[in-house]
């Protein structure tokens, strides 16, 4: 039998040779094309039937760890009684359920532990991470930490860090300047989190950038976080070289309204990264640095657009009154639309008797255009322009 | 090179003719074939890399963040009377902590505004209107006096017969550094300002390089123009107050192929030309962009049929001619659900407008066309269009012509064009297919198996019934545009989101 096959090939392959090269190509790609058109169906139905599985699994598995964590954790009787987390014991018999051995339904546990830790903070926080600790979960979470696969290892650190973990320096500082930008956003939130002592140790060695989006996620941590040592940001922006982080340190200067920085903030008004300066002088106008308001009048006229508005802004939240016909003058004669605006809203922000004297002139006195623009800003109704 | 000379020597010129046009079609179909099979790979790659890279992102912080950007959400309608409270009501409910919703009365004969007025408590307002990009005018502004709506802007213009007019005034009155663009009709997910804006957040921000001293300053970051998503049908989704409750393929044979035809294009196309930062267009349907280099770029031009391409097309070219480097992104999962064409008279139409938007977008920027200096949209991006979009109808038409002439002279060999037939059958079958599969490893849309199994069948029927009708109303298009003939926007007949049939109508090209 097998010689027939054989021989039934190799006469299949005679002909084919036989056939021009773009029959033979063609025929190639339609072999190419159906399996590939298989396999496709096949992956299709087998994720289907893989995650209807997964489904399965975990509807049976959830109301168990449930159970484990309800028994073991909030329904725990030596909670309340004054006796420290460290010391309050588990059902080991619970905790040995065989099925607790699979990975897979090890992750689950982990998975929900964590969602349930975000939602228990206290002693109940305390215990479900004992409870992480002694079913050895950490360890999983430690071994996926040391894999090469980036995804993995921010799964592992995101696991440590909900459950309140510390990671040596050795091994997560590297990481804060991962050369994989997801890697290294996860390892400075775990660093801000887990280091309890120095969390901005790693602003001093970071020379990759934060970006916008982390930014946003480190803002959060950092004001979120309990207990969090908040140093003076201006020491950064006074020495830092990575723009990324002086850039962040201006926006948290602002939230924490650390008026010590102010000085630093009025020596970055130098810089040449316009950007830059339009954000420092961002951060002067929410500190209301009344002592930068001169400066910024000074440097006005040579600065672009960007850097005009924000010395705008900055001076109509500072509102002290001395620049009122400065900004008058830059509404009445600038021939930029976007000059007028903040012109006027920064003389309407001081709401003082000068400023409502200001404005009633434009309005009797201007022309139609400029009341516009005046009324425009007047309107509480248009929040946003 | 003597064989060669030879050969074309002994025939007469139809022959030699003929076989050129043989072989020529051949290496093109080929390449074609190749191109779909590498964005096929491509477009796994990035996938891959999105779904890994945003597996343990936690976008809820940014719905608490100040340091959130704000967004400008730009909706034109005209005469939507019908639909337009529910849609305005589903435009303010998006996951976002700072944004506004800018809706564009495009000059309706209807009850549009009357309805946005009552509905919202709307008041005139004295707005400083700046036309940074050209419209028609606008006549009125209006604001909510219920705070609850503070979030909204009604804008009532003159109707500027196209909705690249109305979106332009809208930017006018934007006033965040971003921008979305939708249709007011369109279902969005909740989270797909959240979505969309990442991208833009994933990016360094300014990287300033000095160059001579401290006074010449050179940009030296990849910014991020425009970010887009997977669009769907909505015919038989069920959806309930503008909210998407269950996803189904289309019912009806139209829009079920276009479902396919949707998913084949964004997950498949977009995402593979996302990997290799040569994203041709956003959709008109969403897109999210930057307002500062939009406007730049002129803004949408109005008497364009492929307004989204196009403005992409300058905002790149913009970029370009200023040594700027840019990235335009795609997300792999579906954001938007847009109804699709039930009849052939609407779906032609369509189909018309954007073979003739094509055609257009080509003449006008055919200074781009192999020019290395616009890098990849001049040697990637438009070569691909200018081949396999707008010359795929054209070779597909004198192909079948000289197929039907080798049939009546018999100089047709059959068993070899069967199996060339066959090849391109399968290998339109498999890319569709692997598209599904992809989408599939997105997110899991359809319920059952049957409707996954049932949408990837309709690639076997694709081929006889729907890719007719594409190229012969492609076909149509371009020859409107040769002729020059006058472009009129018809109206859609709405079908409702199996909910009570209502009746509207909008435009639909």
């Amino acid at each position: 039998m097998w010689n027939d096959l054989a021989n039934l090939l190799f006469l299949a392959y005679e002909q084919f040779s036989l056939l021009p090269l773009f029959i033979e190509i063609a025929l190639v790609l339609i072999f190419v094309a159906v399996m590939a058109t298989l396999i496709a169906y096949g992956s299709i139905l087998f994720r289907r039937y893989n995650s209807s599985v997964y489904q399965r699994r975990l509807a049976h598995l959830s109301p168990i760890i449930e159970d484990l964590i309800t028994e073991q954790v909030l329904l725990n009787e030596n909670l309340g009684k004054d006796i420290p987390v460290e010391e309050i014991e588990f059902d080991q018999h619970a905790l040995s359920n065989k099925a607790f051995r699979k990975p897979a339904v090890r992750q689950i546990i982990i998975d929900t532990l964590i969602r349930y830790r975000k939602n228990f903070r206290g002693e109940v926080g305390e215990l479900l991470r004992k409870l992480y600790i002694d079913m050895n979960l950490v360890e999983d979470s430690f071994s996926k930490l040391r894999t090469f696969k980036w995804e993995t290892k921010i799964k592992a650190l995101v696991e440590l860090t909900n459950m309140d973990i510390p990671i040596s320096d050795s091994m997560l500082l590297p990481l804060t300047n991962s050369q994989n930008p997801s890697l290294r956003a996860a390892s400075r939130n775990a660093y801000i989190q887990l280091s309890k002592n120095e969390p901005f140790k790693f602003f001093d060695i970071a020379t990759e950038p934060i970006l916008p989006w982390d930014q946003m996620e480190m803002f959060k941590i950092i004001t979120t976080t309990k207990d969090i040592t908040i140093p003076n940001f201006s020491r950064w922006v006074s020495y830092s070289n990575n723009k990324s982080i002086v850039s962040f340190c201006l926006r948290l200067i602002a939230h924490y309204d650390q008026r010590t920085a102010i000085p630093s903030v009025i020596d970055l008004l130098q810089t040449k990264d316009h950007q830059f300066r339009a954000q420092a002088i961002n951060c002067l106008g929410q500190l209301s640095a009344e002592i930068a308001e001169e400066k910024l009048v000074t440097i006005y006229t040579s600065q672009p657009l960007n850097c005009q508005i924000e010395i705008l802004k900055a001076i109509g939240k500072i509102s002290s009154g001395k620049h009122l016909e400065f900004l008058k003058n830059e509404f009445l004669y600038s021939s930029s639309f976007d000059i007028q605006m903040n012109a006027a809203r920064a003389i309407i922000r001081h709401n003082s008797q000068q400023s409502r004297y200001i404005i009633t002139d434009i309005l009797e006195n201007t022309n139609e255009e400029n009341q516009t623009i005046v009324k425009h800003c007047q309107n509480p109704l248009i929040k946003y322009q | 090179m003597k064989v060669i000379i030879d050969f074309f020597s002994r025939g007469t010129f139809w022959d030699v003719l003929g076989i050129f046009f043989q072989y020529a079609v051949f290496l093109y179909g080929t390449s074609l074939l190749i191109a779909y099979g590498i964005l096929a790979i491509l477009s796994l790659a990035s996938i891959r890399r999105y779904m890994k890279k945003n597996a343990n992102v936690d976008y809820n912080i940014i719905i608490e963040s100040p340091l959130a950007p704000g967004i400008s959400v730009i909706a034109p309608a005209f005469n939507e009377g019908v639909t337009i409270i529910s849609n305005v009501r589903s435009l303010l409910t998006f996951n976002y902590p700072k944004y506004e919703v800018i809706l564009i009365n495009d000059g309706s004969t209807d009850d549009t505004l009357e309805k946005l007025v009552n509905e919202f408590e709307l008041v005139q307002v004295d707005f400083a209107y700046r036309e940074k990009l050209l419209s028609k005018p606008v006549k009125r502004i209006f604001k909510s006096t219920n705070p609850a709506y503070d979030k909204l802007v009604v804008i009532d213009k003159v109707n500027g017969k196209s909705k690249a007019d109305a979106s332009n005034a809208g930017i006018n009155v934007a006033s965040y550094d971003y921008f979305l663009c939708t249709d007011v009709d369109c279902i969005l997910d909740k989270d797909t300002l959240i979505k969309l804006i990442k991208p833009f957040m994933d990016e360094e921000t300014s990287t300033v390089r000095e160059i001579n001293g401290d006074v010449q300053i050179q940009e030296d970051y990849k910014r991020v123009i425009a970010t887009g998503a997977t669009l769907r049908m909505v015919n038989s989704c069920e959806v309930d107050d503008g909210l998407i409750l269950r996803v189904r393929p289309p019912r009806r044979i139209l829009p079920r192929f276009q479902e396919m035809e949707y998913i084949r294009a964004f997950v498949l196309g977009k995402m593979g030309w996302d990997r290799i930062n040569s994203v041709p267009n956003v959709s008109g349907g969403l897109g999210m962009f930057d307002k500062d280099i939009a406007i730049k770029a002129g803004g949408y031009d109005s008497l364009s049929l492929a307004e989204d391409m196009d403005l992409i097309t300058r905002m790149g070219a913009f970029m370009t001619d200023n040594n700027k480097k840019y990235s335009v992104k795609y997300v792999p999962i579906t954001l938007c659900w847009t109804e699709g064409p039930t009849t052939l008279k609407v779906f032609g139409r369509q189909r018309a407008r954007w073979g003739r938007g094509l055609a257009q977008l080509m003449s006008t920027h055919r200074k781009i066309l192999f020019n290395p200096r616009y890098g990849r949209m001049g040697l990637i991006v438009f070569p691909y269009h200018f081949f396999y979009e707008l010359l795929a109808p054209i070779i597909e038409f004198l192909g079948i012509l000289f197929y039907i002439y080798l049939i009546i002279t018999r100089q047709i060999n059959w068993p070899y064009a069967i199996i060339l037939i066959v090849f391109v059958y399968t290998y339109s079958v498999m890319i569709t297919t692997i598209a599904l599969l992809w989408d599939q490893i997105t997110f899991k849309y359809y319920k059952t198996w049957g409707e996954t199994i049932g949408l990837c069948l309709m690639a076997f029927i694709e081929p006889f019934l729907y890719h007719p009708l594409i190229w012969f109303f492609a076909l149509k298009g371009y020859f409107n545009f040769i002729i020059g003939k006058k472009h009129v926007w018809g109206n859609m007949q709405r079908q409702g989101f199996n909910a009570p049939k209502k009746r509207s109508t909008v435009k639909a090209g």
